[in-house]
């Protein structure tokens, strides 16, 4: 398979961008023409019009972008960090974490909007601590093994709290609480996007000035040492970094599978192992994908929703095992 | 010497009561109770059901609506109508529920409800010699099954009989006067969970009774009993109001317009809610024609756009 040359990889990542933010913005369970919707963006037209674009469609859209790019680019770093290809953004136990932070909320009978996604936050960040403790107690360097070991563990442990939970309190807020984490961009308004932006924005900062470093890294630990990166601290960016987009995308939108997964692979596969090149492209790709299934999710059924991470996956999936067999069969002719 | 007398007397008292079973074993499925219940079983009773344990608020009042409160000897800790409900032995959840607290009542009958996380009680009770019952309770239909399946199995059928009727005529009666005080119907969005937006579809007990008092559910299109819809198609729906259920926990209007999202509908920024008991709205009961005219009569001062 041929890799995109950059300037015709760069054009291809604008024309999918426009594609997904004039979708999104355009479809939707209820039939606006693209008139009325041009209305409502100027200001102009009848107020139910203005209020669905402007408060519903447009936050939804800037959510989706920000959240599939984050997952995106946090899965690319963790994949490097822990050097396994399977690695997600929620493999350090960050999901039963945020998992374990909203049920306690629910539990509590928080009501407040924003009580359930910062108690989200709250564990994610809980849970990265306790993964990072325990891979620093296992010795300084941040062994990926050991990194990947200690996300599981932490992740069962905050499971098996949340089943303890569920079992001993009221059955509807619990199973809101499970409603909630399934994901979606069903509550987005803009207070959202501004949190998350303030929270990403500065780890995005990090992973991108560390993209030549996680190149020297993903040849192996040692040659990046002897190629003059300092691993130890590198690691350690990266890990908390990532964590932090990974916790900040669960609060704003709770557990979305797949884009942070997959997403990454896609972008190698296309466009080859510079960090560099990669880290902005997975953003905007997984931003893309995610605005079209949420598209997708708000319509295919309407006006039911769907969960968003099922049609990440139903749209995911396919692309993906074309491009994977597209490249074995490049690898082994 | 203690072991053999204990034995002999053991052996007496066996003997005295298999013999006369022997002999009663083969008509009795014949002279005791039967029905079908909700899974498509046949629940058989060698006599009338003395010691009932209902497993959902729903057959408790309807046990109690076929005069056999004092029957009753266990209840779910959600039972709380009629009153007296409440002066019996609390058994804890109703689904899946606790199988030893009920076999501690004693009974001779379990209304179950029909969820299939209740399959695994049903078996264990069977295996006590408990015979159990399923009921769904899910529409108002499921009233009048349930009460007649209770009222066969407990050899009360006249008044499940007269239960029936007086619930259709009553039913009729509070429909047909919601429908003579005219004008435009209500539109309604019922409010289940903000977020993310759950409401209720035609498959409801809650629609059914809107539908009844002269109101339509502005999701009446969605098939099942309850889903998760968007906000834009809400907020396009425009209803007149949110009805909200109140319950222990819930009293006053969920803080909706605290979300921005949900300020896109305009009965939310205009705070208009129509707040509703929960213990009478929220449970398919013989009180459905009550529930009917409360709401009838608060649509009635429902100011309407």
């Amino acid at each position: 398979m041929r890799r995109l040359s950059g300037p015709r990889f760069a054009v291809t990542l604008a024309a999918l961008l426009t594609a997904a933010v004039a979708t999104g913005v355009l479809v939707g369970p209820s039939f606006l023409s693209p008139g009325e919707v041009l209305g409502a963006l100027l200001g102009r037209g009848d107020p139910s019009a203005t209020a669905i674009v402007w408060s519903l469609r447009l936050p939804r859209v800037a959510l989706g972008l920000l959240v599939g790019g984050v997952l995106a680019v946090a899965g690319a770093s963790l994949q490097v960090l822990v050097r396994n290809p399977l690695a997600d953004p929620y493999l350090l136990g960050l999901s039963g974490g945020a998992g374990l932070g909203a049920v306690l909320a629910m539990a509590a009978g928080l009501a407040s909007p924003w009580a359930v996604p910062a108690a989200a936050f709250g564990g994610a960040l809980l849970a990265m601590a306790a993964v990072y403790r325990l891979a620093a107690v296992a010795g300084g360097a941040l062994d990926g093994r050991v990194l990947v070991l200690a996300g599981v563990v932490v992740g069962a442990f905050a499971g098996a709290l949340v089943s303890g939970i569920l079992a001993v309190t009221d059955a509807q807020g619990a199973r809101s609480a499970m409603l909630w984490l399934m994901g979606g961009f069903g509550g987005a308004g803009w207070g959202t996007v501004a949190v998350l932006a303030v929270y990403a924005a500065p780890a995005l900062v990090v992973l991108v000035a560390e993209a030549r470093a996680l190149n020297l890294l993903a040849l192996g630990e040692e040659p990046a040492q002897y190629l003059g990166t300092d691993v130890v601290r590198t690691k350690r960016r990266v890990y908390l970094a990532a964590s932090l987009l990974a916790a900040a995308a669960v609060a704003a939108a709770g557990i979305i599978g797949f884009v942070g997964l997959v997403v990454p692979h896609a972008i190698r596969l296309l466009r080859g192992h510079d960090h560099r090149g990669i880290l902005p492209a997975a953003f905007v790709t997984g931003g893309a994908l995610l605005v079209f299934a949420d598209a997708g999710a708000r319509t295919a059924f309407a006006p039911v929703e769907l969960p968003v991470g099922v049609v990440t996956a139903l749209l995911g999936v396919p692309v993906f095992a074309l491009l994977l067999r597209r490249w074995t069969a490049r690898s082994s002719s | 010497m203690a072991a053999r007398r204990l034995s002999f007397r053991h052996w007496l008292t066996l003997g005295i009561v298999v013999a006369p079973l022997a002999g009663c074993r083969e008509h009795l499925p014949r002279s005791g109770p039967s029905a079908i219940d909700a899974w498509g079983r046949t629940v058989s009773l060698a006599a009338p059901a003395r010691r009932i344990v209902s497993l959902s608020p729903s057959t408790t009042e309807i046990v109690f609506a076929l005069g056999l409160g004092d029957r009753l000897v266990g209840r779910t800790r959600w039972c709380d109508y009629p009153a007296a409900a409440r002066a019996v032995a609390d058994v804890g959840d109703g689904i899946a529920p606790n199988v030893e607290a009920i076999a501690a009542r004693r009974p001779d009958l379990v209304l179950l409800y029909a969820s299939l996380s209740n399959r695994p009680a049903a078996q264990r009770l069977a295996a006590l010699g408990i015979a159990t019952a399923a009921l769904a309770l899910d529409r108002a239909e499921d009233v009048r099954t349930a009460a007649r399946l209770v009222g066969a199995l407990a050899g009360v059928k006249g008044a499940a009989a007269s239960l029936v009727a007086a619930f259709d005529s009553a039913r009729a009666g509070a429909a047909r006067d919601a429908a003579a005080t005219g004008g435009r119907r209500p539109r309604l969005y019922v409010h289940v969970w903000a977020e993310p937006p759950v409401t209720v579809g035609r498959g409801s007990y809650l629609a059914e009774i809107l539908r009844d008092a002269g109101a339509d559910n502005v999701f009446d299109d969605v098939p099942t009993s309850s889903a998760t819809v968007s906000l834009e198609s809400l907020a396009r729906r425009d209803p007149d109001a949110i009805v909200v259920l109140t319950s222990d926990t819930l009293g006053a209007p969920p803080p909706l317009a605290a979300r921005p999202p949900w300020r896109a509908v305009r009965a939310v920024r205009e705070g208009r809610y129509l707040l509703l008991d929960g213990s009478l709205y929220g449970r398919p009961s013989p009180r459905m024609p009550l529930a009917v005219r409360d709401l009838a009569a608060r649509l009635h001062h429902l100011p309407i756009r």
